[in-house]
């Protein structure tokens, strides 16, 4: 029997190591030909051409052949007569349609397209705080589920707070323009210094309260519903850390903090033209730092905060015994887990295809490869943690599927724009074993206690995530013929630019230096004047009743963790 | 030896924000980085957590 076994092991390895050699063979593929520039851009109208109708003479719409009033009162059950020439809008009725209705029209279509692709992909993004609370509230105890719920539940509103007042405009108050969703010039104050002859941007000073400095702008509010949404992913990491032992006064601080500082910092640096975004255009590192949707700029912080929180908070009563050895303390209900992770994984969509803030123009177009990328390392990360799983423990585990389709999903959010479909697939199942062995490594070596596998799968592989753009981008993707005001497409050290690589791994040093230590520095301070963590007689009952007034579950019969065989001290 | 820890963590991602003015080189920018991210690891995993762990609840009767 011991024999067989052994056998399907030596099995399961061999055909995973031979889907690894094959899949990186095909990584280092040569990229096809850098990807052409946008007509408008290439070819330039000849000087001696005829010159066209002038801009605000009148159209002959006829030519256009609209459809009568008469064909129109008859309905339209096949739409070919809705959307012509007549819907086009002109400025003076009286002279009627002109060039420049048209153009404007045209101008405005592609705005009107880029603003509710990116709203769209925004309210997915919201969903995705349904995903976290179930997949949060599942791996926790029964007797924990109201007070993990609220915490899930009220980080949005606490961190939507925060980010109106200040956060939205120290991220991206100096940033502008943003071209895809019509310039916003308002947003273009950013706080610098200058330092051995560069400068550094630190923070933007426009936007607070989405009124101040032009801030009162219909783009501004596209990108601040969009920009709200991934701060409030980062913050609700945070909960599923700390929970069963965090006080929710000390929770709803802290959030507010991060919401209002840490996040958005960071999120300056990279995103909102601060000096990480410039590494390239100052000190020709590639493109600079490049974090496509975040698994630096939201799964990286929010990681890094969880784990700085968990040290300050410290393990649950009962998570390990005196000598130190970790206890197990399932969740009460997979099925919650399941399920919210299919949640998160469906709200991804929203994340990565929707940071091109663009469905047109910009080669915006690249969504659809975006999501196939997204889809992919999902897939292969659950892939990836089952077949560790299976093979170190004799059982595919669900929790740790669902933790392997997570930790695919955030790795791939930072590349997702600038890599293969095969360079996504081995991104994700990199990442679905590095979730197992990151878990390991916390539970068993340095004793943190994290009940969700959150600091794993959002802070450890969020920085495998960045560290994967400086390998596997392939220099075929072209937003508007720049990234970050460097020319031409991101390219990782496996397709010819080293350099790409070295700006990542800033960004990594930058999230674990600083990030995390500003992030503990605060926590710290709550823990000082608030106090971060409930008193034990609290938590060995459970924090519904003490913390929240009620149970999630008042039906229930809760038993104590003994009888369930879970090793107190 | 909680802020030697937060300090370690400060130093090692200061090391290679300051290398980048000091040097052209693309391998010495990227030894001195790694070498900060790993400064910056030791601050944290061993340091801070270390000294974290002297007063976990589970080492208490």
């Amino acid at each position: 029997m011991r024999f067989w076994e052994r056998r399907n092991r030596c099995l399961w390895m061999a055909v995973a190591a031979l889907l690894f050699c094959g899949l990186t063979a095909w990584a280092q593929n040569p990229a096809p030909a850098p990807a052409t520039p946008a007509p408008a851009q290439a070819t330039p109208a000849p000087a001696q051409a005829a010159p066209g109708p002038a801009m605000d003479t009148p159209l002959d719409v006829k030519a256009a052949q609209p459809p009568s009033t008469d064909e129109l009162a008859k309905g339209d059950p096949g739409g070919i007569k809705t959307g012509t020439v007549s819907d086009v809008v002109a400025a003076d009725t009286k002279k009627g349609l002109t060039l420049a209705d048209i153009v404007n029209q045209a101008g405005q279509n592609r705005i009107a397209i880029n603003f509710v692709w990116t709203l769209i992909a925004g309210f997915l993004v919201m969903f995705m705080q349904a995903g976290f609370a179930l997949v949060e509230t599942g791996l926790c105890r029964a007797k924990n589920a109201n007070h993990t719920m609220m915490m899930n539940f009220m980080v949005y509103g606490f961190g939507l707070f925060a980010f109106w007042v200040c956060g939205f405009a120290i991220q991206m108050g100096g940033g502008a323009p943003y071209s895809t969703l019509g310039v916003i010039n308002g947003l273009s104050s950013e706080y610098t210094i200058n330092l051995f002859g560069k400068t550094w941007g630190l923070f933007g000073t426009h936007g607070f309260f989405m009124t101040h400095g032009g801030a009162y702008d219909v783009g501004a509010m596209v990108m601040f519903l969009f920009q709200m949404v991934f701060m409030d992913t980062a913050l609700t990491i945070v909960t599923g850390a700390a929970a069963e032992r965090w006080k929710f006064i000390a929770f709803a601080v802290s959030s507010v903090f991060m919401g209002a500082f840490t996040y958005p910092l960071f999120a300056n640096w990279a995103w909102g033209g601060g000096w990480l975004s410039q590494l390239g255009a100052n000190f020709s590192l590639g493109h600079g730092y490049c974090d496509f949707a975040g698994s630096g700029v939201v799964h990286a912080v929010g990681g890094l905060t969880a784990l700085a929180v968990s040290l300050i908070i410290g393990p649950r009563i009962g998570k390990y015994d005196r000598s130190g050895k970790a206890n197990a303390m399932p969740g009460h209900d997979i099925v919650l887990v399941l399920t919210g992770c299919f949640i998160l994984a469906f709200g991804w969509f929203g994340f990565n295809p929707g940071s091109t803030l663009a469905a047109s123009g910009n080669g915006a177009l690249r969504i659809g490869s975006i999501a196939v990328n997204t889809m992919l390392a999902g897939c292969t990360g659950s892939f990836g943690a089952v077949l560790y799983m299976w093979m170190r423990y004799g059982k595919p585990d669900a929790s740790m599927a669902g933790n392997g389709l997570l930790a695919g999903l955030v790795a791939i959010t930072a590349p997702s724009g600038f890599v293969s479909t095969v360079g996504a697939a081995i991104i994700g199942v990199i990442a679905g074993v590095l979730v197992c062995l990151s878990v390991e490594f916390l539970e068993r070596i340095i004793r943190v206690d994290d009940p969700v596998g959150a600091i794993s799968v959002h802070g450890t592989c969020g920085l495998w995530g960045v560290i994967s753009v400086g390998f596997f981008a392939d220099g075929t993707s072209n937003y508007g013929g720049s990234w970050n005001g460097v020319n031409g497409s991101v390219t990782g050290l496996f397709y010819g630019d080293p350099s790409q690589l070295v700006a990542q791994l800033i960004g990594v040093g930058t999230l674990v230096g600083f990030v995390f230590a500003f992030s503990y520095v605060a926590n710290w301070l709550i823990d000082v004047i608030v106090g971060q963590r409930v008193p034990a007689v609290d938590e060995l009952q459970g924090l519904d009743i003490p913390e929240m007034g009620a149970l999630g579950y008042p039906e229930f019969v809760l038993r104590e963790e003994a009888e369930m065989g879970v090793a107190g001290d | 030896m909680k802020l030697v820890g937060i300090l370690l963590a400060l130093a090692g991602w200061l090391l290679p924000v300051v290398a980048l003015t000091l040097t052209q080189s693309l391998m010495a920018r990227f030894i001195l980085t790694v070498v900060g991210i790993m400064i910056t690891l030791i601050g944290i995993l061993a340091v801070l957590n270390k000294a974290h762990l002297q007063h976990a609840i589970w080492r208490k009767g």
